[in-house]
């Protein structure tokens, strides 16, 4: 009993020290988690999956440093899966501080696709295969102007490069050339993508979130206005998953090997959960007791 | 008139956001199209300009009467000037005629983004997770049913997610799932529409002049 008590009243500095054991420790030693592909996910890959040939995939990048570990996995894998499948990408964010971090993506996965590439037909070229719009203020002025032209709301790229000038939005005009948009945020934009582009225009829709924030999009998902979700690392792991299950890609999976780390500070809450409540149920009892 | 300008203004950009989406003639949605594409877009470069003078005047004030943290200040102010020359005359990444890498040593803006932003923010972020499991264990008891059923769904949601759930048994992702799909969203979704039905109502208010507040001063 004295056990008991004393361990459903430890001191603060001892719950962090064991937390940030258990998280460390499995990302001291990286391995692969193999999870099991949940609807959400598997239609948000379907839908990036089967985009016509005469459409393209808008990314918006919108998650923030603080967010990047969980959200930047989603980012890679969907670029990944697009570029494999030579589907034409154009990425953009809604805000100024996630560009640096779209950027970073986007550099990622092209130098691990022309690493391997063995001809320009093979490279993934700037233009020719994807844009990177850049950032465009207010975040209405995207959400609606993109319906009616493209190149008008971002006349010129993240680069500075007139948009109308690169080869492959020669043929990209509004909306109606976009197979889906998926918005990879920490907060709410891929809501604003449905309240807004979605409601007026009918572009599709993809969202990716935090795990923290998954119950606010559910019911988007469940009347069809998502036409697919991504949960957290878990949903990012999941997205992993079948880009190396179907299309053969084995680059570094970097939310399954976070999964690790994740299994060990969930069961590790759990135990302090369960420890603090035993405490709390005999101390409740004895206390009926005595009275 | 003060108080009148701006109210009609506020009238007068209401109407004209709820119209585009009854009125989809041509002439009506290109207007639209100008007035957001245009219109919008300028208004705003002048806020962010107006937002930039009005921090370093707060954070000027707040040094000057010495108010609390006041030396903080400084490091904002700094690394607003500091950032603020490295862009503007070095580029983003370093593509202006600023040099941005000096004896081996990069500094431009997506450099400095990449490693001071960056790991500054993740790190404030990942202390939650510290907080939020010490909350948990001194907070989260079962102290009646509703709170034991708040308890118990949690657990399920916690676990479902892991890898580890399908090995504990093969329906408790499927189960963690459908408390996110049914139960969830049907709270969620009611939540939704009061929400939905308060903001309409308060932004008629706002429009049709009734709610005030906004102007600031006395009503």
């Amino acid at each position: 009993m004295k056990i008991i008590e004393y361990l459903s009243t430890l001191d603060r500095r001892i719950v962090y020290l064991v937390l940030a054991t258990a998280v460390m420790l499995p990302l001291v030693i990286p391995s692969v988690q193999k999870v099991r592909v949940m609807t959400p996910v598997a239609k948000l890959f379907n839908a990036v999956d089967t985009i016509p040939n005469d459409k393209i995939l808008i990314v918006n990048i919108d998650y923030d440093p603080q967010t990047l570990p969980e959200m930047e996995p989603m980012g890679v894998a969907v670029l990944r899966h697009a570029f494999e499948r030579r589907i034409k990408v154009a990425v953009l964010s809604l805000y100024v501080q996630p560009l640096g971090l779209a950027k970073k993506a986007l550099d990622q996965v092209t130098e691990e696709f022309n690493q391997r590439a063995n001809s320009v037909a093979d490279s993934i070229i700037y233009g020719r295969d994807y844009v990177f719009l850049g950032w465009q203020p207010p975040p209405i002025v995207p959400l609606l102007g993109m319906g009616i032209s493209i190149s008008n709301v971002y006349t010129r790229d993240y680069y500075g490069y007139r948009t109308d000038s690169l080869p492959m939005m020669r043929r990209i005009k509004n909306f109606n050339d976009v197979g889906i948009l998926v918005s990879l945020s920490g907060a709410t934009a891929p809501l604003w993508w449905i309240a807004y582009s979605q409601t007026r225009f009918g572009v599709a829709v993809g969202a990716g979130v935090t795990a923290v924030s998954a119950s606010e999009f559910y019911q988007y998902y469940q009347t069809g206005q998502f036409s697919g979700l991504m949960i957290g690392m878990k949903g990012a792991a999941e997205y992993e998953e079948l880009v190396e299950s179907r299309l053969q890609l084995r680059d570094r999976r970097r939310a399954s090997e976070a999964l690790g780390s994740l299994t060990a500070a969930h069961l590790t809450m759990i135990v302090f959960i369960i420890i603090g409540n035993v405490g709390f149920l005999i101390r409740r009892r004895r206390d009926r007791r005595s009275q | 008139m003060k108080r009148r300008f701006p109210l009609l203004l506020v009238l007068i950009f209401g109407i004209l956001g709820i119209v585009p989406y009854y009125i989809p003639h041509a002439t009506y949605q290109n207007f639209d199209n100008a007035m957001r594409n245009d219109f919008l877009r300028i208004l705003s470069a002048f806020a962010i300009i107006l937002g930039l003078v009005s921090l370093m005047r707060v954070h000027q004030d707040k040094i000057k009467r010495k108010r609390e943290n006041w030396q903080y200040s400084y490091v904002l102010i700094i690394g607003f000037v500091i950032s603020g020359i490295i862009g503007l005359l070095g580029g983003v990444e370093g593509e202006l005629f600023l040099p941005t890498k000096i004896a081996g040593i990069q500094f431009d803006i997506q450099t400095l983004y990449l490693n001071i932003i960056v790991p500054l923010g993740s790190t404030m972020f990942a202390l939650l997770a510290f907080f939020m499991a010490s909350a948990a264990y001194r907070a989260f008891r079962a102290r009646s049913i509703e709170s034991s059923l708040l308890l118990a769904a949690s657990f399920v949601i916690m676990i479902g997610v892991l890898p580890l759930a399908d090995r504990i048994s093969t329906h408790l992702p499927s189960f963690a799932q459908w408390i996110m799909d049914i139960p969830n969203v049907a709270a969620k979704r009611g939540i939704t529409f009061g929400i939905a039905l308060g903001g309409i109502a308060t932004s008629l208010k706002i429009i049709l002049g009734i709610e005030r507040s906004w102007l600031g001063g006395k009503e």
